[in-house]
């Protein structure tokens, strides 16, 4: 049978690669990622299953879904042109993908099916750092985090343990790792941007008490917290929450290893080790 | 319906890289295809994107007109018009 080995939340700033390309694993960015890199790599994952919003990309306003996950040997990405970052071919597991998806169908979640596909910095970015040969395959549950009307946080905690429950129940012996990636506050080209600049953190609050909830393992009161409205309050792009919650459902309650917030951008690093 | 059009316009700019080229040679031209509302065309030829904004356009996407620098724009001549849509 699979097995859950660790749960990791991490963000997907899309010039991470190439700012700590040029200031070095040791510098603060650098050294975040290798927090989580080391708890990542002790818990020796076979594969991962990702939590992530495409940022349209993947998909487009012709045809958004709500969730959907990618159903293929191998997919293309970052098709977004991250600096510094060729389009690279990202392994995947049709079959535990396959197997995800029907489960997670027949479960209750009306989850599209992906085929032939590419992704974005959001999935790229935490692979970058965590599997930089991408030697892992990843499964990628798309969740919409970013055009309104939002799924309920609620239903993104059941649907991540719906997933994990299927992980579970995966007959072939593997040792799977699980992401959530996004922020708490991030404004994207809206009109809460800094001056100068193309985000803005318009809600710092919001991201105090996010990790906060988080770190003391309060997680229905996170659940609870975590509306349409107050994540959008947190800005346009606020909704990749939803990411973390789902990731969440894996976590069983426990406080994480660490987590690191940076006030700054709005998002943070954290860890949780599963004992098998 | 047609703000579908002008999502698309942003969007094209990111993964059409002949359709961005045109936009930033000549935008008037390179937005015959897309059945734009005349509003919604002068904002575009204007870098008007608070106007855009206000009629529903998605932000993320608008970026890119910022990004790819056509109509006029850049990131903080972008930023500055849209801040002025905070409530």
């Amino acid at each position: 049978m699979a097995s859950i080995v660790g749960a990791y939340g991490l963000p997907h700033t899309p010039i991470f690669p190439f700012k700590v390309a040029e200031e070095g694993a040791s510098s603060p960015t650098g050294a975040l990622f290798a927090r989580v890199r080391a708890a990542f790599d002790a818990a020796r994952p076979e594969a991962i299953v990702i939590f992530d919003t495409d940022h349209l990309n993947t998909f487009f306003l012709d045809n958004l879904p709500v969730f959907a996950l990618g159903v293929d040997e191998s997919f293309t990405g970052p098709v977004d042109e991250v600096r510094g970052v060729p389009v690279k071919t990202i392994p995947s597991h049709a079959g535990l993908a396959t197997h995800l998806r029907r489960a997670a169908v027949h479960g209750g979640y009306d989850v599209a099916l992906v085929q032939d596909f590419a992704v974005d910095h959001s999935v790229y970015v935490p692979l970058h750092f965590m599997t930089p040969e991408l030697s892992l395959p990843v499964v990628p549950v798309f969740i919409n985090g970013h055009v309104p009307p939002l799924p309920p946080a609620r239903r993104c905690f059941d649907l991540g343990m719906a997933v994990r429950r299927a992980i579970e129940s995966y007959p072939q012996p593997l040792r799977v790792a699980v992401i959530g990636t996004g922020s708490f506050s991030l404004e994207i080209y809206g009109p809460r941007v800094s001056p100068g600049r193309p985000d803005g953190v318009p809600d710092p609050g919001w991201v105090d008490e996010v990790s906060d909830h988080i770190a003391n393992a309060r997680i229905d009161a996170l659940v609870a917290a975590a509306t349409e409205q107050r994540m959008l309050h947190a800005g346009n792009v606020g909704g990749e929450l939803l990411n973390w919650i789902a990731m969440l459902a894996f976590v069983d309650g426990r406080k994480p290893d660490f987590i690191d917030k940076q006030m700054e951008n709005g998002h943070a690093y954290a860890a949780w080790s599963i004992p098998s | 319906m047609t703000l579908l059009a002008v999502n698309r316009v942003c969007h094209a700019l990111m993964h059409d890289k002949d359709f961005r080229a045109r936009m930033q040679a000549d935008p008037r031209a390179a937005l015959q295809a897309y059945p734009l509302s005349d509003a919604e065309r002068a904002a575009i030829l204007a870098g008007d994107v608070a106007t855009l904004y206000r009629l529903g356009a998605n932000a993320f996407l608008m970026g890119y007109l910022a990004r790819f620098e056509v109509c006029g724009l850049t990131v903080p001549i972008y930023g500055e018009r849209i801040r002025r849509c905070a409530p």
